[in-house]
């Protein structure tokens, strides 16, 4: 009894344990294909994504966890609600352009143009959500098919505003006019870390309040698990579908906003996009079993592989292919491990009847 | 050759579910493994087939210890189980479906149906059963479609049958040939593990008899040791209480009336139907199941459209009214399928116990749920329908289908809404809580309430119902009321299609 119990404690940090192993060697195994140096590389990995000179790409790293944290919940509150919202990615393009054409338009209000704007990057994305869930509940287009799908109309849609009627020709790339410092985020003094972060954890929180604390969390979570259920208990459906993708879509929206009023300050065409936040964001919100407090570290995560990958390329010359891959290793492991605990730990309970 | 079970223990987290148990089962004998959800039949058979491999003691068969690497293992040593959720593929023939996942293939990788087939052929006359290969699943009875999960395992070579269920989906017919197979089995001195709910199976087909008890083992002996009436309180451990019969007052008002209402249903010639019910009456439906009852009470819900007719509640027209209105109208429904329509069951208890009703002052402020007031009311439907769990934070997922079911039925009856739909109550649910179930309906039909009462478990309605009809391809029959001759007025027009549709022309 007493040894089955201590095994059953160890079992899953010598499985994490063998899954870091097998990590280091498949990683030392491409770094060897590509001839790189070993020390190097890793000192590379380690200082970029969580050092750096006055922790400079520390910074860097909290701010991509902010925007990944960030489309993580935006996924987290859809899928929670067995909508599988997957155009997060989209709703995040809509939001980041509207926030960044009303923020050239209320560049003289300070304060309150970063409130208008965010909240302008908040309906927008709001509205594209809402649209598939429209298309879903109205046309019956699956959701996961509507929600795809509308991300391309979303980029292409902003990518022609930005390329013709609403470029800034003198840049010479496919871009808005750059926005006036009146309506940049703030940094945290001394750094070069925006403020979006601070607003993440503020929608953070407000999440967890709603998950466990409001009716439409209460509805939602048996939404998600039993469809039929709610139904068939003459909750209103359609009300909760509209309303949690209208959250999920908000959210990205916000996400987008604080890349063009943090980072950027400006929106350019692709540059939400070709991170993956989006994507990112929604494995995030799947490695941490669609449990809302886990989200903030998985976000960390997610960001120092992709900011220490970068470094490696940067300081030991590893090709960007292999940083890349070592990237993608590193998260196949981590998800696949982590996924097989929480699959077995909610497995547990279903036994006799 | 024997199996035996020689101190199994199985530990789930802080739950002993088996304890320090041994069993033996002999060739040539129907042995009936019975005790209430929970009780650890499932979680014993999982160990003999392969599922569990957690587990503490030995399996020995002819005495010698064997240890499973999977439930495959299992099977190529002869044991084979049948699940109460057919493992089927309705899209393949009955042959296909047979060999699926054991196909035995030449070296070149191609599978010789006409060999196989001969193969097969000859195992049904060894057992006698009547079956076309080369039908497709999808057309078959459910009788049949199980019959083809068994002759999967004979296929498999297996010599010893874990059966879970097996009758709860059969009419009484069926189960008699059901029964008549079973003792084939025997003559081919196979063992066979009958997992059961009902006493008069055990008493009329078993040899042996097993009965546990919170995971222990309360007594194992020859049928012929034993009686009815030991076996039913050894289950529970207490003697069963008597059913309170006080009927109350059938009203002259008519709570729910349904007036030529057609249903879109897959029978191509379902007639239009005409019911009512009356406050404090139990109208019964008796019938096997997938006959049109489930279309019949998702209309009168309103998650189906109807062709055409009306549905009337409290006097008021609800035909087009949404499913979200008739409920807060008052209609309470206790769905057949517990852990898909009648809870979330990957949700906390807590979370369970509320449905329309959040929006009570009693459960929310504002946009906010009194998470304390509503864990208070959950502790105390958990204390009013004696439901066992730990506590209301507890996962649904973490308790057994009979108290499942005593929480969905202790959420609907609580609203004391004047009209209550009730799909097979008991379904797959332990004496126990059975009678417990059939005492609160009663209850609450004494209280006023009608009940419309859809069962395919003719004791069911015989004991609860004021009166029935008996449904079958989607035509209802004429009322039957309550007299001496209950029983048999609706069983014969059960018996079979022919004699149900003379009985309605006539």
């Amino acid at each position: 009894m007493q040894s089955k119990k201590i095994l059953k404690i160890l079992r899953p940090i010598i499985e994490i344990f063998y899954a870091f192993f097998s990590i280091f060697i498949l990683i030392f195994l491409l770094l060897y294909l590509s001839d790189a140096n070993f020390s190097l590389a890793f000192k590379g990995f380690v200082n970029s994504s969580i050092g750096g000179r006055n922790n400079a790409y520390l910074f860097s790293t909290l701010s991509k966890m902010a925007l990944i944290s960030g489309m993580a919940i935006a996924a987290l509150v859809a899928f929670r609600g067995g909508l599988f919202n997957i155009g997060g990615e989209g709703q995040l393009v809509v939001g980041g352009f509207a926030c960044a054409f009303t923020g050239l338009l209320v560049s003289d209000f300070g304060f309150i143009g970063i409130l208008i704007s965010i909240i302008s990057g908040m309906l927008a994305g709001a509205t594209w959500a809402i649209l598939s869930g429209f298309l879903t509940v109205y046309m019956g287009v699956p959701l996961l098919v509507g929600s795809l799908l509308l991300n391309y109309p979303a980029r292409f849609i902003t990518s022609y505003l930005v390329s013709h009627p609403f470029r800034d020709v003198q840049s010479g790339l496919p871009q808005t006019f750059l926005l006036s410092k009146n309506v940049w985020l703030p940094y945290f003094p001394n750094t070069r870390l925006d403020l979006g972060i601070l607003i993440i954890f503020f929608v953070y929180v407000i999440c967890l309040i709603i998950f466990y604390y409001t009716k439409h969390g209460y509805h939602s979570k048996n939404m998600g698990h039993s469809l039929s259920y709610v139904k068939l208990s003459g909750l209103p459906t359609k009300k909760i579908v509209f309303k949690t993708l209208a959250l999920s879509g908000a959210i990205a929206g916000i996400v987008g906003s604080i890349a063009v009023l943090g980072i950027h300050h400006r929106f350019t065409d692709g540059m939400l996009v070709q991170p993956l936040y989006a994507w990112t964001g929604i494995i995030a919100a799947l490695l941490v079993n669609l449990n809302l407090w886990f989200v903030p570290l998985a976000g960390f995560f997610f960001a120092a592989i992709y900011t220490g990958a970068a470094g490696m390329e940067r300081i030991a010359q590893v090709p960007k292919e292999i940083a890349t891959v070592i990237q993608a290793v590193i998260i196949l492991f981590v998800v696949g491990k982590l996924g097989s605990l929480t699959n077995l730990s909610s497995s547990k309970g279903d036994k006799d009847d | 050759m024997k199996i035996s079970l020689r101190d199994i223990t199985i530990d789930y987290d802080n739950l002993r579910a088996i304890d320090d148990l041994s069993l033996e089962f002999h060739e040539g004998e129907i042995h009936a493994l019975v005790g209430e959800n929970g009780a650890g039949k499932s979680s014993l058979m999982s160990v003999l087939y392969g599922l569990n491999l957690n587990y503490s003691g030995k399996i020995l068969f002819n005495e010698k210890e064997i240890i499973w690497s999977s439930p495959k293992d299992a099977i190529q040593h002869g044991i084979g189980m049948v699940h109460q959720h057919f493992m089927l593929i309705d899209e393949l023939s009955v042959l296909e479906n047979i060999i699926l996942g054991y196909e035995p293939d030449d070296a070149l990788g191609f599978i010789n149906f006409a060999k196989i087939q001969t193969g097969i052929k000859a195992l049904l006359k060894l057992y006698d059963i009547n079956m076309n290969l080369g039908e497709l699943v999808t057309n078959l009875s459910v009788a049949q479609k199980q019959m083809v999960e068994i002759i999967k395992l004979l296929f498999r070579n297996a010599k010893v049958l874990i059966l879970d269920e097996p009758t709860a989906v059969l009419t009484p017919n069926e189960t008699e040939m059901f029964f008549k197979t079973l003792r084939n089995f025997k003559l081919e001195k196979k063992i066979i593990i009958l997992i059961t709910h009902k006493i008069d199976e055990v008493m009329s087909i078993s040899d042996h008899v097993s009965i546990l008890r919170n995971g222990k083992l309360i007594n194992s002996s020859k049928l012929k040791q034993t009686t009815k009436k030991n076996i039913e309180e050894q289950i529970v451990g207490k003697k069963l209480p008597k059913l309170n019969l006080r009927r109350g007052i059938i009203e002259e008002k008519k709570i729910l009336e349904v007036n030529s209402l057609r249903l879109s249903t897959r029978f191509s010639h379902s007639q239009p139907i005409d019911l009512f019910i009356k406050q404090g009456e139990i109208l019964g439906i008796a019938g096997v199941s997938g006959n049109g009852q489930n279309e019949l009470i998702e209309s009168i819900l309103g998650v189906r459209k109807v062709l055409s007719g009306s549905i009337e509640y409290l006097q008021e027209d609800i035909t087009h009214k949404s499913t979200r209105y008739r409920r807060i109208k008052g209609i309470s429904f206790i769905p057949q399928d517990r852990r898909k329509d009648g809870l979330a069951i990957k949700s906390k208890v807590w979370e369970n116990v509320i449905t329309i009703n959040l929006s009570d002052q009693k459960f929310s402020i504002g946009p906010f749920v009194k998470k304390k007031s509503i864990k208070n009311y959950a502790n105390q439907l958990i204390n009013e329908y004696s439901i066992k769990v730990d506590n209301p934070n507890s996962s649904v997922l973490t308790m057994s289908g009979g108290n499942m079911q005593k929480l969905v039925v202790a959420r609907e009856l609580s609203n004391n809404f004047p009209l209550i739909i009730i799909e097979n109550p008991t379904w797959g649910i332990d004496v126990g809580s059975i009678a417990f179930i059939h005492q609160k309906i009663l209850d609450i039909k004494a209280k006023g309430a009608a009940i419309l009462l859809v069962s395919n478990e003719l004791d069911e309605i015989e004991v609860l119902a004021d009166s029935a009809v008996v449904m079958y391809e989607g035509k209802i029959s004429k009322r039957i009321t309550k007299d001496t001759k209950f029983r048999e007025n609706i069983a014969s027009k059960m018996l079979s299609g022919v004699h149900f549709t003379e009985n309605i022309n006539g």
